[in-house]
């Protein structure tokens, strides 16, 4: 290995440093200067972001262990451009007294599992996948239970590590068995030697059965509620786009390189976990009264649509997949955006306290208004183009009937949407939520994601552009 | 698709385990007593229950002392090719080190290591 290839891995070299500096730097700034060290880290986390734009080099590093390319380049970007626009929206968490001081363990940690994340959907062999894995999930536990005088919090970090735990076992089983078939842990060599017998077939079951657990798809999706509820905002939102995003990526990746040859076997699995998956998390959702509740179960049923474009096995596929990330991205994140910038101001999380909202915060119900409609999938915004690419692909697969129930689904999902619209709009309450100005970075991080929203639909290019990093996974690049 | 070779791997993992339980609880001689029930804690008697609060401070200095357990695991491997590999292998150790010392200070300033 020389020395310039190294910065193949440069996301993750760039993470890394950022760490350490935010931990020299957490010693060095004092307690009435939290703010600095604050945009100091953001800081930090948007040259990483930016530093992803520029072009990537595909290669192989550690003889083939670690893997990147422009496909993946593509999906850390979509990863990276998240965790700061969650940073960005949690200023006003952390600017309660009690928190300040522990501003740097926050951004540590959570960090620290972007790293993972970079190493996970990067790796080329299983030992690596698996690594990353852990390192995406373990710190994961303890910002769920960061909130230490909260035992919901506590309830949910609990959860989370006995989940990652049980996931990983699977995880690791399923490895084992297609070791000893294959007898190599490469994803390369492994895809071309798996032969379809029983026991092959068992460990494709099971590594897609703990990935499902992180993708949180019914009937794995237990956690995700109470997780989703006791959890700080911050993670809440981090756990439904970024790590559940990074778990859809390396699945993605998985089943069309290692596991390319049983399509006919993992494609039926998919097209029932589709049907139970979005039903059940549609239905669940519309009897949700807490708000983090219910955006879990809204997340849940969009894992499903996400599931649309895994079943189709081509370039055009992962392109939707990747594609709708983004979308689901912006969309969730300005959900969470509102229900953080509440969550903080005035500590209220159900959705009864949110009659009257547009009354004395117009702004803010437009953005959560906009969320909304994104996330149902209504025309002029970008969520419906990328429900539109989901169903396109399921539907080139001739797969017309699950297309149909998605499609019902959508309607299903409108109605609960817009339920929450009404409660902001229409219905009038005696206490409604006061008005407040919202902080400098959450205004920010609110207008990225509304013009992500805006603008993403319109812009053609984008979606070509990722048709065509994605053949990078069906030709053989390195 | 051959199940055979399923079958006999999900009866042979149970049949080894259920065996050996099996055959030691058949073989085995069995005693019960009030000593031999009480929780094993360096062969002093147990006084009070063992369900109580300790500090935290001990998790924290057994982690320390971990990061610096592993950090020799991993010179001894790096001793041995350390004269082959030359100024990449120093380079490489001496960001572990930095890594590590950055570690060992953060603990120290965020006075992990005070035990009042």
């Amino acid at each position: 290995m020389s020395f310039s290839e190294i910065f193949l891995m440069r996301n993750e070299l760039l993470l890394v440093t950022a760490v350490l500096v935010i931990l020299i730097a957490d010693l060095s700034f004092d307690a009435d200067k939290r703010k600095q060290f604050y945009y100091f880290s953001i800081f930090l986390v948007f040259i990483v972001t930016v530093s992803g734009l520029f072009p990537a080099k595909s290669g192989l590093l550690f003889g083939g262990m670690y893997q990147t390319g422009p496909l993946q380049a593509m999906m850390k970007n979509i990863l990276n451009f998240s965790t700061l626009i969650i940073l960005l929206q949690s200023w006003g968490w952390f600017s309660h007294v009690n928190q300040q001081k522990r501003i740097g363990e926050f951004m540590i940690l959570l960090l620290s599992t972007l790293i993972g994340m970079g190493y996970m959907i990067s790796s080329g062999h299983f030992l690596m996948f698996y690594l990353g894995l852990e390192l995406a999930t373990i710190p994961l536990a303890a910002l769920a239970a960061y909130d230490y005088y909260n035992s919901k919090s506590a309830e949910a970090g609990i959860k989370l590590i006995l989940l990652a735990a049980f996931s990983s076992g699977i995880i690791l089983f399923g490895i084992s068995l297609i070791y000893a078939i294959t007898g190599t842990m490469y994803f390369e060599g492994a895809g071309q030697l798996i032969d379809g017998s029983t026991l092959s077939v068992l460990g494709l079951v099971l590594i897609f059965t703990g990935l499902s657990f992180k993708i949180s798809l019914v009937p794995f999706h237990l956690w995700a509620a109470d997780v989703y509820e006791g959890s700080p905002i911050a993670l809440t939102s981090y756990l439904s786009v970024v790590s559940k995003g990074s778990a859809v990526f390396i699945l993605l990746i998985v089943l069309n390189t290692v596991f390319a040859s049983l399509n006919d076997i993992w494609d039926p699995l998919i097209y029932i976990i589709i049907i139970i998956t979005i039903t059940v998390g549609n239905l669940f959702a519309i009897r949700q009264r807490n708000i983090k509740r219910f955006l879990a179960f809204s997340s849940i049923a969009q894992a499903g649509f996400i599931m649309l474009g895994v079943i189709n096995n081509s370039a055009f596929g992962v392109a939707t997949v990747v594609y709708f990330m983004l979308v689901y991205m912006f969309s969730n994140l300005a959900a969470f955006g509102v229900v953080s910038a509440i969550s903080a101001e005035t500590g209220k999380e159900s959705i009864d306290d949110y009659k009257g909202f547009y009354g004395t915060n117009p702004k803010l119900s437009l953005v959560m208004m906009l969320a909304m409609f994104s996330l149902a999938g209504i025309p002029p915004i970008a969520g419906f183009f990328g429900k539109f690419f989901l169903f396109t692909a399921a539907a080139e697969k001739g797969y017309y009937i699950l297309v149909l129930i998605a499609v019902l689904n959508t309607i299903i999902s409108l109605y609960y949407y817009l339920l929450i619209i009404k409660t902001m709009f229409i219905e009038k309450s005696d206490t409604p939520i006061p008005f407040f100005k919202s902080n400098l970075p959450m205004k920010i991080s609110l207008v990225i994601c509304v013009l992500g929203m805006v603008i993403t639909g319109f812009t053609s290019g984008v979606f070509d552009y990722m048709v065509e990093m994605s053949d990078q996974l069906f030709s053989d690049m390195y | 698709m051959d199940k055979t070779a399923l079958i006999l791997f999900v009866i042979s993992a149970i049949a080894i385990v259920g065996i050996g339980m099996i055959f030691s609880w058949i073989v085995a001689p069995k005693s019960k007593n009030a000593v031999k029930e009480e929780p094993y804690e360096c062969g002093i008697p147990t006084k009070g229950t063992s369900f109580i609060q300790f500090r935290v401070g001990y998790y924290l200095f057994v982690i320390i002392f971990l990061i610096f357990d592993v950090e020799t695991v991993f010179i001894f491997p790096w001793a041995v090719v350390m004269k082959s590999m030359g100024m990449t292998a120093f380079i490489e150790i001496v960001i572990f080190f930095v890594i590590l010392g950055l570690g060992l200070l953060y603990a120290w300033k965020k006075n992990a290591l005070k035990w009042d």
